[in-house]
């Protein structure tokens, strides 16, 4: 490449932490053995992580404009609810996912507009909204499962495009599209601004708290659609099956890379986060290590990964 | 020169004026009791039950469980922090007490074991946020999941119940015709409302809460009271989970996970604000009771358990909105 | 023919005349100085100019026509571009990006943004001012200095033909100035005209093709390169117009400085200070002058133990400290801050807890604060003090500048404080309550204590102080005694010439 020398260059940005933990946890899990490197179990690996990727891409979006939303697992419950209501009401997979995309994008819109327009801090807001939203399904349930769903989704859930399972290549068009919205669109742009300088944008004359909504409206999007997965997983829909995912998808977040608080966003390190969350678990699973502690070894790890990068960060105040 | 068009689109907008010129403590607080016997009216009018001895008793007892948990968490946020791990705090302490005093031990053990263990969980949430600076949601939101992940291997999914009736008594019990949970909350509120007002560390709580930097620069030592703010925070939860565990007479891995919502809306009910600095343990209490005639009017009115936290969320909002809305900050325009 | 023409231009605000009746042209392809005091109304002017201020009186010609500046998009329009002090860049995004944040190049049919185009187009804006840079770079790689440049490359982009500069040097080393006056040259062999306001003379005589003097809201003069020399220019900054007020306060007593209360050697922070020596002897007022950016703060904020120490020696009172606000103020240190809203005070608290915040242990050194004693004696400050409105449990928030710089003065007149430092403690205040202030400051070094004042009113430390140092780019540049103590010599040296 003869590109001229310059002055200032672009520089690559250093790896985040999460390659070489992702590394060691997958080296770690094939070497543990029981049966993880077999084909089934990667399989199915590929399977157990699609939802959290659905989840965590927009939670990077958020994560990088200062924000958080803890309400992600339980307006995946809810949509995934919404869905199954409809199928078992004889409804086609269309209308119920348009139902699931409609609940998603309310509680996102809402989310969204709380935290821009009135400034309330996300955690607090997506803490009502979590409430709400398990709190709807609840009562859409009667805390009982809702089943009877008929084939249409267990068969979508089972296809196969090219071999590959259809769950599996609807994770990764959720990917390539937030990827496409992150660096290739204004969407995108703002996020960063959002997070990184938001004077700059309305020095811009841009609608800041406009675009600050729409990220979040994105993640209710999202769970809606992810709701399909959900539910056909299991062919039916329990309220508060994903309860907690949110705490997965954020750790993958943090994980990769992405900061909370200067709009510095990898969503390539939240994928290879994905992966590495779904790695440990599944490793852990197989040897025997209930999901509790699978939770505390995640959360430890969270506190590890944010001390190297705030270490790596004050290293690294005086650039050249 | 500053990028003044933002800056001043940014200002703070004093909406509220005729609010600011008074420290209005008791105006909210009045308000709050002004609120509270009106509601009390409504449930009993719309209920012949609420009335009853029983009933008003179990309301009490109710609001002083929570009042316990949303001590600590009171403390917090007043200056200027968050916890979201209380709840999750008592889940792990309650286990872990309930462990010790089912294996024969003293109860007094298993309330020490409650204490040291909160305690000490709280005093690592306040180490994360003084020492390693993570910003307190954050940390505290990992704490939450590593406790209750503790607590969940812990209990290995079973329940513990049935425990010595003297035990119980400090959840279940009367003295005078009064719950014993009462009394503790009153007793907390006196030491709490003691150690806010009429200490010096009280007050640089409070003015740490107002604004940190100015507070650091009047010579107050502020990551020392952050600390001990969230090491209390962490006592308190544990205390809580004690008296909870006497009430409920048995323990799971589940116990704390639906308190998280009502304690921080009762905190925010009470007039204690989010951005810290303003607030008190009477208007704890108050919220504490609002919230739990909320509760009590729905069972009386025969709503659905799983409405529950529906409610409890929108009242969160609620209370939220009004907070910042009530006090004038517009964080962001434009 | 000017490409902009300002024509007796008044601008007012309640009780203060920022502009009265200026006229300045900006020719393109000419670096227009602009040379004034603090308060001069320099910054007034440059907010009529870019549409955050609107005009009272007077107008505004562009190219020859009638404008109205009514707002920023206005300005945007004609060209005008102010580069900000405090950056616009957004600090992971590549400089391609954020040279056209809001108005990036999209593709016609997919509407995604067209990264070749605007990659070509930042390397020509980037290109036209000499700058190397690589688009792909990320300002957080990037220093204060290149990031100036960037933002100047993304005002060009935007087409200005009007670029008004506020200190750009303030914050750069000598090389990186001079990296940014070979981009101005370049700006004005392209027939930009350029505003820049500067305190540096060196930078004033060398780069200036005009110079306009304001003072007091007013235009003194304008000449051209060569008309004047710095004295001059030095003289009409600071010269007062007949009849304007006399100082605001005079100093009435000068004693015998007494023990060494502060004692400073080679101090060095990140924060800007590089190698400062000070002393302050009981019973003195030391003044402390300089330009906007000297290091004067970082100083007070250094010896005060807010910020750290990377090297050099703070002695109070004989003995060396070290820690935190916490253990300094223990020893008998106040430091009264510069930004009182957001450093001083606690606004959501009531007075009465303003005035108690540095002094708690004091009152009670057991612990217990009681209410009663306490309120006593904010009452007991507030009297002192004058404070208005006087009662003790009114929110900080509603009182007015002065009487909350008085709160915050009043939180330190604490048994055994005996070294003040003070922050640009009038700036903002209305002029009674500057003369309580100074009448308070006097009667404390009356009784023993040692001031070190900090103001950026030159007129201020010609009539309080004992004795001043002037410091400039960190360091102190000259120590100036009472008979030397005038404000040509004071900004003299804060602004290069000896």
């Amino acid at each position: 490449m003869n590109a001229p020398a310059r002055s200032v260059t672009y520089r690559t940005r250093p790896l985040p932490a999460i390659v070489p933990i992702g590394l060691f946890v997958v080296v770690g899990a094939v070497l543990a053995g029981h049966g993880f490197a077999s084909e089934r179990n990667i399989a199915n690996l590929g399977l157990q992580a699609s939802i959290l990727l659905m989840l965590a891409m927009p939670m990077t979006l958020i994560i990088m404009s200062e924000g958080l939303d803890l309400s992600a697992g339980a307006v995946l419950s809810l949509c995934s609810v919404v869905m199954a209501m409809m199928l078992a009401g004889g409804h086609g997979l269309v209308a119920a996912l348009a139902a699931s995309l409609g609940v998603g994008l309310a509680f996102g819109l809402a989310n969204g507009g709380l935290v821009s327009l009135l400034g309330l801090p996300p955690f607090v807001v997506t803490l009502g909204t979590l409430g709400i939203a398990q709190g709807a399904a609840l009562v859409l349930t009667e805390g009982n499962a809702v089943s009877g769903l008929g084939p249409g989704i267990s068969a979508l859930y089972a296809d196969h495009i090219a071999g590959i399972p259809l769950p599996v290549i609807i994770a990764l068009a959720t990917w390539l599209v937030t990827h496409v919205l992150l660096y290739h669109t204004r969407f995108g742009a703002y996020v960063f601004a959002i997070g990184g300088n938001r004077d700059a944008l309305v020095l811009a004359g841009v609608r800041a708290s406009a675009w600050h909504i729409a990220i979040y409206a994105y993640g209710g999007l999202v769970s809606g659609v992810a709701a399909l997965l959900l539910t056909g997983r299991m062919n039916a829909a329990h309220p508060t099956v994903a309860i907690g995912m949110e705490f997965d998808a954020i750790a993958a977040v943090v994980l990769g890379g992405t900061s909370f608080e200067r709009g510095d966003g990898r969503l390539l390190g939240t994928v290879l986060g994905v992966a590495t969350i779904t790695v440990l678990r599944n490793a852990l699973d197989l040897l025997g290590i209930e999901s509790s502690l699978q939770v505390v070894s995640i959360g430890v790890l969270i506190l590890v990964v944010i001390m190297i990068d705030s270490a790596r960060r004050t290293w690294r105040v005086h650039p050249a | 020169m500053t990028s003044s068009h933002a800056a001043a689109a940014r200002a703070r907008v004093p909406l509220a004026h005729w609010r600011h010129h008074f420290a209005s403590e008791n105006a909210a607080l009045a308000l709050r009791v002004a609120l509270i016997l009106l509601m009390a009216l409504l449930l009993a009018l719309s209920s012949d039950a609420f009335l009853s001895t029983a009933n008003v008793l179990n309301v009490l007892r109710q609001a002083s469980l929570m009042f316990l948990l949303a001590t600590g968490l009171t403390l917090v946020i007043l200056c200027g922090g968050f916890d979201l791990s209380v709840a999750a705090n008592l889940t792990l302490s309650a286990c872990l007490a309930a462990g010790v005093i089912k294996s024969g031990a003293s109860p007094w053990l298993g309330v020490a074991t409650a204490l040291a263990c909160s305690t000490l969980a709280g005093a690592l949430n306040g180490l994360a946020i003084t020492l390693l600076r993570l910003p307190a949601f954050l940390a505290t939101y990992a704490m939450l999941w590593i406790l209750q992940g503790l607590a969940f291997h812990y209990m290995g999914g079973q329940e513990i119940y049935g425990f010595p009736p003297a035990f119980r008594a400090l959840g279940t019990g009367f003295l005078l015709g009064v719950p014993v949970p009462v009394y503790l909350m009153a007793a907390v509120l006196v030491a709490g409302t003691l150690f806010t007002r009429s200490t010096n560390v009280g007050q640089e709580i409070y003015a740490i809460g107002a604004n940190p930097e100015a507070a650091r620069l009047s010579g107050i030592p502020v990551r020392r009271r952050q600390l001990l703010v969230y090491a209390l925070s962490g006592l308190m939860s544990g205390l809580a989970a004690v008296v909870y565990l006497a009430r409920v007479n048995a323990a799971d891995s589940g116990m704390g996970e639906p308190l998280l919502l009502p304690v921080i809306a009762a905190v925010l009910i009470g007039g204690t604000s989010l951005f810290g600095g303003v607030g008190s343990l009477l208007g704890t209490v108050l919220g504490a009771i609002i919230l739990a005639l909320v509760i009590n009017g729905m069972n009386l009115l025969d709503i659905k358990a799983q409405w529950q936290p529906l409610i409890v969320g929108v009242v969160l909002l609620a209370a939220v909105l009004v907070d910042v809305v009530g006090r004038g900050h517009r964080e962001r325009i434009g | 023919m000017p490409l902009l023409a300002l024509r007796s231009v008044s601008k007012s605000f309640p009780g203060v005349r920022a502009l009265e009746d200026v006229s300045l042209d900006l020719h393109g392809g000419e670096v227009h100085m602009l040379l004034g005091e603090n308060g001069a109304g320099k910054s007034s002017l440059i907010k009529v100019l870019y549409g955050a201020y609107r005009a009272d009186a007077g107008t505004i010609l562009h190219e020859g026509h009638l404008v109205d500046i009514k707002r920023p998009a206005d300005a945007r329009r004609m060209g005008i571009a102010v580069i900000f002090q405090e950056f616009s860049l957004v600090p992971f995004l590549d400089l391609a990006h954020n040279i056209f944040l809001g108005r990036e190049p999209r593709h016609r049919v997919t509407r995604l943004i067209d990264h070749a185009r605007m990659h070509r187009e930042a390397r020509a804006a980037l290109d036209s001012l000499g700058l190397d840079y690589d688009t792909r770079a990320l300002p957080v790689h990037l220093g204060i200095a290149r990031q100036q440049m960037v933002e100047i490359a993304k005002a060009l982009s935007q087409n200005a033909r009007i670029l008004v500069m506020d200190e750009p040097t303030a914050a750069l080393s000598d090389r990186e100035a001079d990296a940014l006056f070979a981009v101005i040259r370049r700006l004005r062999a392209d027939g930009v005209a350029i505003l820049y306001i500067s305190h540096r003379m060196k930078e004033v005589l060398e780069l200036g093709d005009r110079v306009t003097v304001l003072r007091d809201g007013r235009r003194v003069a304008t000449m051209l390169r060569g008309e004047a020399s710095a004295n001059e220019l030095i003289a009409m900054m600071v010269g007062r117009a007949a009849g304007a007020a006399g100082a605001v306060y005079q100093r009435r007593h000068f004693g015998e400085p007494g023990a060494t209360a502060l004692e400073v050697r080679g101090l060095c922070t990140a924060s800007g200070v590089n190698g400062v020596d000070l002393v302050v002897r009981a019973g003195e007022i030391v003044g402390l002058s300089g330009l906007v950016g000297a290091g004067r703060t970082e100083v007070a904020r250094a010896v005060f133990g807010a910020d750290p120490i990377t090297a050099g020696e703070v002695k109070l009172f004989g003995a060396p400290v070290h820690g935190g606000p916490d253990r300094v103020a223990s020893r008998g240190v106040a430091l009264i801050p510069e930004n009182r809203k957001q450093e001083g005070l606690a606004l959501k608290r009531s007075t009465q807890d303003n005035l108690l915040a540095a002094s708690l242990w004091k009152q009670f050194p057991r612990g217990w604060y009681r209410a009663r004693p306490a309120r006593r004696h904010a009452r007991a400050l507030i009297e002192r003090l004058r404070v208005t409105p006087g009662e003790p449990r009114r929110l900080a928030s509603v009182l007015s500048g002065g009487n909350q710089q008085k709160v915050v003065i009043g939180k330190w007149l604490v048994a055994g404080c005996r070294l003040f430092m003070f922050d640009e403690p009038t700036r903002g205040i209305d002029i009674g309550a500057k003369g309580e202030i100074f009448a308070l400051i006097e009667d404390l070094v009356k009784r023993g204590a040692a001031v070190l004042l900090i103001s950026s009113e030159l007129s201020e430390i010609v009539h309080v102080c004992d004795r001043a140092y002037v410091m400039r780019t960190g360091r102190i540049v000259g120590e100036l005694a009472r008979h030397d103590l005038s404000e040509e010599n004071l900004l003299r040296l804060a602004m290069h010439e000896t």
